[in-house]
């Protein structure tokens, strides 16, 4: 598991200018568009087809961020979420963001939980796909709307349900509900905080709150896909 | 072989006909001329209509569809089945009275002081009774096989019973009983016991391949849904990507997945009345068909299932506005709350204030903001996210909904 902390104790790779990433897919077809549409200031040093594959090449080339398909063959059959199980103890500084092309929740938040650090869909263009990269390897967590919006959902905040103390994990402060709800509504991170007279740092600040609170709460609603899962 | 719904009396000489390719008048004519001849016929003809499917291609007893059951009126089934030009015969009825008769003219002649084999007779009577309801029964299970309770497997197991006793008593009550007739009587009454059960075996066998060649279809279905899945789905999101939002192989290319989406995941049974988060979707996927847009589709809460026709019309408006006048990529937010519903849809257009709207343009005015105010709630028109595009807001109070919507 990836704490937020450890991003500021690992500046060097943060601030190159170049940021390094491996694509796990096991479609190549899928892989090769993806790699031609990066972003220039990314460097693709690996990809992988399956669980296997893709654990050698990221302990092997030490990436800054993986871009990492929720469904993936081989391995124990875990897909995506076994990946980072099994490989984020041999690479400390690698982040994880997982690509999926359905939209089904519990298979985002099996590798949120696993501790990918944010979450888009197939779909979106090589642009998003290198803005999102950009801001985990920066250690924020990525949100797409569908997420925020499946957040907003889990932790009651449709029904009111509103955190009193910020040491609360298992719902979300009102704060933290005004950014999902923004970003659900597809408003950028600038955007955001445009709005809601903040800064852009402190938005980064909420959604990496929510996406801790994602990871950990014990909220029936998250925990019931984990536990069919066997991943508690 | 199966016997046609066209039939005289059992439809097996025209079902064995199509069987075979003979004519219908030389399959007729040689069962006539088996059954005079020591009434071989008769049984032939009796087993195969027992046996033998009636129905025009499939079962006839297996409704086709669950919307069939349900349209059906329980109370005649067998009206409903019959169908035009299909006649019966009330076969068990004529067999009971025609066996009190016999019992009837038996006693009346015993009385006379006729001397007449009781033994024989009596026998006999039962035994046609139980054949007679042996066969209504698995006439039954082949009609209607979702009414084959534990009741008719009881009925069917009297039945059974009773031509065993039948054939005992045939023994019994016969003059001296010595191990020759005891066999030959348990021989019999296996024997009955085997012609009795013997259409209902072969209806059940008949049933197990068809589940099983459902099963069959079922995995195949799933093989190819997972197949689809892991190709079809993953080259067009890579289209998605690799082109424009706007452009018209981006448009094509989300439309098929949507559809292809559906079909792989979707129910089978479509319920007519949908709620609201399916009626804004389906909104979106009809607008994406016709405008350079991609909606990005967000709902959160429990989506009503009725009384939102005014809520949805506005929501459908605010969306083709933004499609027609931005298109690109567009924020669709549905919030459904207890005590609201909340609608956003956000563009990055070039943007647009009410203000700016000239007074002969009636599109948000009159179809969105006017409607909602109109059924108790409210609409806003405002920038978008950072000064970019246009945002429109629709909200609609609970309370006020059930009062005053609907008009």
């Amino acid at each position: 598991m990836i704490d937020p902390q450890d991003d500021q104790l690992n500046p060097v790779a943060a601030a190159a200018s170049e940021i390094s990433v491996v694509i796990v897919d096991d479609h190549s077809i899928f892989r090769t568009g993806l790699r031609a549409e990066l972003a220039p200031s990314l460097r693709v040093l690996g990809e992988a087809a399956n669980v296997d594959e893709a654990i050698a090449v990221v302990t092997s080339t030490q990436p800054r961020v993986v871009l990492l398909d929720v469904h993936l063959p081989g391995g124990r059959g875990g897909g995506g979420a076994e990946v980072i199980q099994r490989a984020a103890a041999a690479c400390p500084g690698t982040l994880f963001l997982a690509l999926s092309v359905s939209d089904a929740a519990d298979d985002v938040v099996r590798v949120i939980r696993a501790g990918a650090r944010g979450y888009i869909t197939k779909s979106s263009s090589g642009g998003e796909v290198s803005e999102a990269v950009n801001r985990v390897s920066e250690g924020d967590a990525v949100f797409s709307p569908r997420l925020a919006g499946f957040v907003l959902d889990a932790f009651g905040a449709v029904a009111g349900e509103t955190a009193q103390t910020t040491d609360e994990l298992d719902r979300l402060s009102a704060r933290e509900q005004e950014v999902m709800r923004l970003i659900a509504r597809g408003y950028s991170y600038k955007e955001a905080a445009a709005e809601l007279f903040i800064s852009v740092k402190t938005v980064e600040t909420h959604v990496s709150a929510v996406l801790r609170k994602l990871q950990f709460s014990s909220r029936h609603e998250l925990t019931a896909w984990a536990l069919d899962r066997k991943l508690l | 072989m199966v016997r046609p719904r066209l039939r005289v009396i059992g439809g097996v000489c025209t079902g064995l006909a199509q069987h075979t390719g003979w004519s219908v008048s030389l399959i007729r004519t040689l069962m006539l001329a088996s059954a005079a001849a020591g009434g071989a016929g008769f049984v032939f003809y009796a087993w195969l209509w027992v046996t033998t499917p009636s129905g025009d291609g499939t079962l006839a007893g297996i409704p086709k569809s669950a919307s069939e059951v349900l349209q059906r009126p329980s109370g005649n089934e067998e009206d409903a089945l019959k169908g035009p030009g299909v006649r019966r015969l009330p076969l068990t009825e004529i067999l009971l009275g025609l066996a009190l008769l016999v019992i009837g003219l038996a006693l009346v002649a015993r009385q006379l002081g006729v001397e007449v084999p009781l033994s024989l007779i009596i026998p006999l009577v039962v035994i046609c009774a139980g054949v007679g309801l042996a066969w209504r029964q698995f006439d039954g299970i082949r009609r209607a096989s979702h009414s084959s309770g534990s009741s008719a497997l009881v009925r069917i197991l009297g039945a059974v019973v009773l031509v065993a006793l039948g054939i005992l008593l045939f023994f019994v009550m016969g003059d001296r009983p010595n191990v020759w007739t005891v066999i030959v009587a348990a021989l019999s009454v296996l024997l009955g016991v085997a012609v009795v059960v013997a259409p209902w075996l072969a209806r059940l066998n008949r049933d197990l391949s068809e589940e099983r060649a459902a099963r069959a279809r079922d995995l195949e279905r799933a093989e190819i849904a997972a197949h689809l899945h892991d190709s079809v789905l993953q080259t067009l999101a890579l289209i998605q990507q690799k082109s424009d939002a706007q452009s018209d192989i981006a448009r094509i290319a989300r439309a098929q997945e949507r559809e292809l989406r559906d079909w792989l995941f979707g129910e089978a049974d479509v319920t007519p009345d949908r709620d609201l988060a399916e009626q804004v979707r389906a909104a979106a996927a009809e607008i994406e068909a016709d405008f350079p847009a991609r909606f990005d589709l967000v709902v959160i809460g429990t989506p009503p299932t009725a009384g939102f026709e005014v809520f949805g019309a506005a929501a459908r408006e605010a969306m083709l506005n933004a499609a027609r006048h931005a298109g690109g990529t567009i924020s669709v937010f549905l919030e459904c709350g207890a005590g609201s519903w909340e609608l956003s849809v956000v563009d990055r257009g070039p943007g647009f204030t009410l203000e700016e709207v000239p007074d002969d343009r009636h599109g948000v005015r009159e179809s969105i903001v006017a409607r909602m105010e109109r059924a108790g709630g409210d609409a806003r028109v405002s920038r978008g996210p950072g000064g970019v595009g246009t945002e429109v807001r629709v909200r609609l109070p609970l309370v006020a909904s059930e009062s005053t919507g609907e008009k």
